[in-house]
């Protein structure tokens, strides 16, 4: 309603202006445009700020005026039951409740009604007074000489302010969140049993928070494994060679196919990987194993199989960072080398790749924070079980899965295993954190020695 | 030393016909080849693994979308249910369907027509299908008709020459009755809309992903009216208005940061925030819209920022020049030259979110939904999340439909992209 007034304000301050124009000796400072939006402005945003406050104390006023009714002086006093009651009071006033469970609340619904119908009207009366003045003072400054448009622009101004502070409270939120709770896991948790214990097995814990099953390094093992040592060496070779193949030597229109289709690889759904990884990759790897290689321990949900699919989600990122690093070298390093009567084979290993390194090495930092952080293809194609192995074939468990694993229960907000997730959670972001600021550093350091 | 050596009287020029030298260039003609072939084998193994898993998803998927549907002749006048056609004419129409027993008339009707194991041939659902059809015609009540409903995943499965996980014996008794059936024409395997207007089901011959896809729809709609003014707009404010501060940096580090930090973080996020400190509802599309904006946001101000950067300042100049206030400099100039490159951006932080799981699963949005939400609040279920749960199914009849939902979402993510292309191509200058 706030916003259609303002619509019309918007248009009769605009017409207002509009008129002014012949009247004045010079040409008004600012467009009817501006003076629309200017008046628009005034009466819709402490309308709307108002609205905003009111909503947030109603329940409250309305709570207190129910309180002060005759029919609630019999209510329990304890202070739990009172909340319930008057709970399923306001259900049933708003009509999402249709029988009571209470007998109380029954009493106290016309009281409900009665009360935030009061309220209701009068925070909408207020608005609109509010609205009006608001409107009616910016409307009164509707005149030539006025600068609506520096006004106007002013706000726009903030707007843009306050559209990019987001970013900086949504840094602020997740840190915040993760350390709240990670501070109350360590006051029942030792932070050093969680760093070096190596028993990890919250599930067994069920009220008494035992001390011995949160230690998180088969954790740490199992997500280095899989996605910084397995996707690696899947993921090293087949990017680097990709990369120095379609810049180096592929036709052009080779290139022009094939560099879309390997982006299309990062372009597929984690939990399409995660599920093919389940159902194809990991009982082929599991079968490989225990027929060919003998390994009878070999298990269905193996490190390798969640490993090299990583690997291979994580190909196009190592490939075009691989790309961009091979494009910064200059080229009289290329052609000195071409012209020493190096084939280009030679030429790329003993001169782009090592004046490359650098930006390489970071684009597979980065690639390696992408891929512990992942966590659908570990989720379905990883274990649970929180084995301290080097062994590929075995199953192993990993920060991401431990976290999905610990939240997705049915227990209550404050038990060390839901702590224990965001405790997981902030290393995990801490340490992803690190890596992409060393490895924009090291690109960063790489890209100035060129220019 | 060079001129030393250059000097020196014993050194010969190379004699580049000698056999040694020969053998040494044709060696590293080899490596150069090799080498090449490399290359080109690690570009062709991971276009390979590429078409191996999209070849794989559609094998398995494509039989998702088909049903196996069994005659069932249905003798209404003669059965157990006493409801006239007139009945069904009052307001107490849905309470009278509800209290009639069809589950019983499916199961009387199955074994009329097939023996004793005849209602191990119906899907657990297929009396919906009689009340429905009844709901819809009560001019069948006076009739002998017969109806075709889904089969039982079990007759689907011997449809297919399919073992399932069945032990040999059943597998092959079920065989044989599938082909005394096929002689017969009573059953058939058609093409079904059920899939993509059904909900989620604990019987895989009745799920469908309308639920989902419904959820996908209003989670994304959140996401989108969220994440795109607020990521235009930061954009605009570092690009045109931020001074050289420390909290522009600030700004533009955590930017940075947050387009680098791991999806589940979001998630965590999420979950200590939107629920325990707001207590918004658990598994509604509203939580899991705000959280995947949060995540798209930085992804649409990083696209956004290039784009403006692209615009050549001589616009900005020349309208500031003839007396366009800042503002109008944006709005007029430099926002519509650079939409494209914002909504390239957009689209593509869109189709992440769209295939975003991990955030979701934390912030409960794993229920079992057997109803589409209606709205915001209710409980819902996206696509990506639905493929990970019935991924979890025992029944094996949940194979083929898991592939059938990563079909669906893949080509949605791929009209995604190619709007994308498409827009770049055409709407996209070079300065």
């Amino acid at each position: 309603m706030v916003i259609g007034f303002a619509v019309i304000a918007w248009f009769t301050a605009r017409f207002r202006a509009a008129r002014l124009r012949p009247l004045g000796g010079d040409r008004p400072h600012s467009l009817p445009g501006y003076h629309g939006w200017y008046v628009a402005l005034w009466l819709a945003i402490p309308a709307l700020l108002f609205l905003t406050v009111w909503s947030l104390f109603l329940p409250g006023l309305v709570e207190q005026s129910v309180l002060l009714d005759p029919a609630a002086q019999n209510l329990p006093a304890s202070q739990i039951e009172r909340t319930a009651i008057l709970g399923e009071a306001r259900a049933l006033a708003d009509g999402s409740l249709t029988a009571a469970f209470n007998e109380e609340a029954e009493a106290l619904v016309p009281a409900y009604q009665e009360a935030s119908g009061f309220y209701g009207v009068i925070g909408i009366i207020a608005t609109l007074l509010l609205a009006f003045a608001c409107g009616a003072y910016a409307f009164l400054r509707v005149r030539p000489d006025f600068r609506a448009r520096n006004r106007v622009e002013r706000v726009v101004m903030w707007v843009l302010l306050i559209a990019s502070l987001i970013a900086i409270l949504t840094t602020i939120g997740i840190v915040a969140s993760l350390l709240f709770e990670t501070i109350r896991f360590f006051e029942r948790i030792s932070i050093v049993e969680f760093i070096f214990g190596t028993h990890w097995n919250p599930q067994s814990t069920t009220f008494s928070d035992d001390p011995g099953s949160f230690g998180a390094i088969p954790l740490f093992w199992g997500t280095i494994l899989i996605g910084a040592i397995i996707a690696m060496i899947v993921a090293i070779p087949l990017g680097l060679m990709s990369a120095v193949y379609l810049t180096q030597y592929a036709p052009a229109k080779v290139r022009s196919v094939m560099k879309p289709v390997l982006e299309i690889l990062a372009g597929v759904p984690t939990v399409v990987y995660g599920y093919f990884a389940a159902l194809t990759v990991a009982p082929a790897i599991r079968d490989f194993a225990v027929n060919v290689m003998g390994v009878s321990s070999a298990s269905s949900e193996s490190a390798l199989a969640a490993g090299v699919v990583m690997g291979v989600m994580i190909i196009p990122f190592v490939s075009s960072m691989a790309d961009d690093s091979l494009a910064a070298v200059p080229g009289a390093m290329r052609d000195g080398s071409l012209a020493m009567g190096a084939t280009n084979s030679e030429t790329i290993k003993r001169v782009l790749i090592p004046a490359a390194l650098p930006g390489i090495v970071g684009g597979v930092l980065l690639a390696v924070s992408r891929a512990i952080g992942e966590t659908m293809i570990v989720v379905m194609a990883a274990g649970l079980a929180a084995n301290l192995t080097a062994n590929p074939f075995e199953s192993v468990t990993t920060v991401t899965v431990q976290i999905v694993q610990l939240l997705t229960g049915d227990q209550e907000f404050d038990s060390s295993k839901t702590l224990a997730a965001f405790a997981l959670g902030l290393v995990l972001f801490i340490v992803t954190l690190l890596l992409n600021i060393i490895a924009l550093g090291v690109v960063k350091r790489f890209r100035e020695a060129y220019e | 030393m060079n001129t030393a050596i250059a000097s020196s009287p014993d050194r010969q020029p190379t004699d580049w016909s000698a056999d040694a030298m020969q053998r040494r260039i044709r060696a590293r003609y080899r490596a150069e080849k090799r080498f090449r072939f490399y290359g080109l084998f690690a570009v062709l193994l991971s276009a390979g693994f590429l078409a191996f898993l999209l070849v794989t998803m559609i094998s398995s998927g494509a039989r998702g979308f088909t049903q196996t549907q069994i005659a069932l002749p249905v003798n209404f006048p003669a059965s157990d249910i006493f409801l006239e056609p007139s009945q069904l004419d009052g307001d107490d129409r849905d309470q009278l369907l509800a209290q009639t027993d069809f589950q019983g008339l499916a199961r009387q009707s199955a074994i009329a027509a097939y023996g004793e194991d005849g209602p191990a041939f119906l899907s657990n659902g297929a009396w919906v299908l009689l009340r429905d059809a009844v709901s819809e015609d009560p001019s069948l009540l006076t009739r002998n008709e017969t109806l075709w409903v889904p089969a039982s995943t079990e007759v689907d499965f011997a449809a297919r020459g399919d073992s399932g996980m069945r032990q040999s014996e059943e597998r092959d008794t079920m065989s044989t009755r599938y082909a005394e059936l096929e002689a017969a024409d009573q059953v058939r395997r058609t093409l079904s809309w059920n899939f993509l207007t059904l909900a989620d089901s604990s019987d895989p011959t009745l799920v469908g992903i309308w639920g989902a896809l419904k959820g996908s729809l209003l989670t994304m709609t959140i996401t989108l009216l969220l994440a795109f003014p607020i990521g235009v707009l930061t954009a605009v404010y570092l690009e045109e208005y931020a001074p050289e501060n420390r909290w522009t940096d600030i700004i533009e580090v955590s930017i940075n940061n947050l387009a680098a930090v791991p999806s589940i973080i979001f998630g965590l996020l999420g979950l200590a925030v939107f629920i325990n400190v707001f207590y918004l509802p658990r598994s509604a599309a509203i939580v899991g819209g705000l959280t995947l904006a949060l995540m798209t946001m930085p992804v649409i101000v990083i696209a956004g920022r290039n784009a403006i950067k692209s615009v050549p300042p001589s616009i900005r100049d020349a309208a500031l020049g003839i007396g366009a206030s800042p503002v109008q400099v944006l709005t007029h100039h430099v926002l519509p030259l650079s939409l494209p490159g914002i909504l390239t951006g957009t689209i593509i932080g869109m189709s992440r979110a769209l295939g975003e799981t991990a955030p979701l699963l934390l912030i409960g949005m794993r229920a079992f939904v057997a109803t589409p939400p209606g709205g915001f609040t209710d409980p819902a279920t996206v696509l990506p999340v639905q493929i990970f749960l019935w991924s979890d199914e025992l029944d094996p009849g949940f194979v083929e439909k898991t592939s059938a939902a990563i079909i669906v979402l893949l080509l949605f993510l791929l009209a995604m992209n190619g709007i994308a292309i498409w827009l770049r191509n055409k709407y996209e200058q070079r300065w």
